[in-house]
């Protein structure tokens, strides 16, 4: 990474909205522009902070949905009802307003192409976020670690990515979706509730050929989707969780 | 609302924990002084009150208390502390 003189510290940065894209009715991605950006590896995370005109603050983290190499900077946010700062990025915020940024964070939620073991993800709802940097990131360095992509979300509506993950998985990515929240819509093919042990057999990879989980979500949905597959056999230690708590922000 | 809901991870605290540590500590390995567990810290569980504590996910064992003052962060650790740093 560059900047070694600096090396662990974060400093605030001025971002400011190039473009936004409605992704579902309650989630879109910011495309950013933050001058000095040192790079990012797929699955890290920003802290994002608003200041009102009194000082007072709110602070909130959101995933990086871009891979490292891409041109364009990404995040993509949900918005929470009752939130502080992503109603303001999801409702009010217009190409051309900034905030403040501070970046990349984290080391322990964090995958890089070239390993052996195979990739398997698990996300729950805007979970899905920093799992699909680093899909993207697999697809653009033309990694071919054996991927497989477990989403569990409220509706079909609701699928954030789903033309690209529809992409992925004509491709060579394994992905299985289930709707927790609705009847099926005519066609669908996926399954239609909660996440369990018969649904993780079936996206696999088998536990034995060892691979590096990642779990993110809501915490309830994390603590029962890594629950599960300790169960299966897989290694805890390869099961890496981000959980959003009960809500985002 | 479930009492299991409400607490997140390290990850969520990994930029204060950086303003702390000036380094990247969410991958740093921690061996649990209660249980023996030998976990990241970003895999820690992690409670938001006054302060944010950090537990051992393993048995709940407190690992970090960090009091947000005014003009510092103040961080007390328990248990085995490791952090690896690729050498450059």
């Amino acid at each position: 990474m560059e900047g070694t003189a600096v090396l662990g510290r974060l400093a605030w940065r001025e971002a400011t909205i190039l473009a936004i894209r409605q992704e579902t009715p309650d989630v879109k991605t910011l495309v950013l522009d933050v001058p000095g950006w040192p790079g990012h590896a797929a699955g890290q995370h920003v802290d994002i902070r608003l200041t009102a005109e009194d000082g007072y603050q709110a602070q909130r983290s959101y995933s990086i949905a871009s891979a490292p190499d891409s041109p364009d900077f990404e995040l993509t946010v949900e918005r929470i009802d009752d939130g502080e700062v992503s109603p303001y990025l999801t409702d009010d915020a217009v190409p051309g307003d900034g905030f403040e940024l501070r970046g990349p964070i984290g080391g322990y939620f964090v995958w890089r192409p070239g390993g052996a073991e195979p990739l398997l993800l698990v996300g729950g709802g805007s979970g899905v976020v920093p799992l699909m940097a680093m899909l993207r990131h697999r697809r653009d360095t033309g990694d071919e670690t054996d991927a497989r992509l477990l989403l569990s979300e409220r509706t079909l509506e609701d699928v954030i990515y789903r033309a690209e993950l529809e992409e992925l998985a004509a491709g060579s990515v394994r992905v299985g979706i289930t709707l927790t929240r609705a009847e099926a819509p005519p066609g669908w093919e996926g399954w239609t509730r909660r996440i369990d042990r018969d649904m993780l057999t079936e996206v696999g990879p088998d536990p034995a050929l060892r691979p590096r989980a990642y779990v993110c979500g809501p915490t309830p949905f994390v603590e029962e989707a890594a629950r599960l597959l300790v169960e299966l056999g897989h290694e805890p230690a390869r099961v890496h969780t981000e959980r959003f708590g009960p809500t985002g922000g | 609302m479930e009492e299991g809901s409400l607490h997140t991870d390290g990850n969520a605290i990994a930029g204060m924990l950086q303003e702390v540590f000036v380094a990247e500590i969410t991958a740093a390995g921690r061996i649990c002084q209660s249980c023996g567990l030998d976990s990241q810290i970003g895999a820690h569980r992690h409670y938001a009150g006054a302060g944010h504590v950090l537990r051992c996910p393993g048995c709940g064992n407190v690992a970090a208390v960090i009091a947000v003052l005014p003009d510092r962060n103040v961080i007390s650790l328990h248990g085995t502390w490791s952090l690896a740093r690729t050498s450059e």
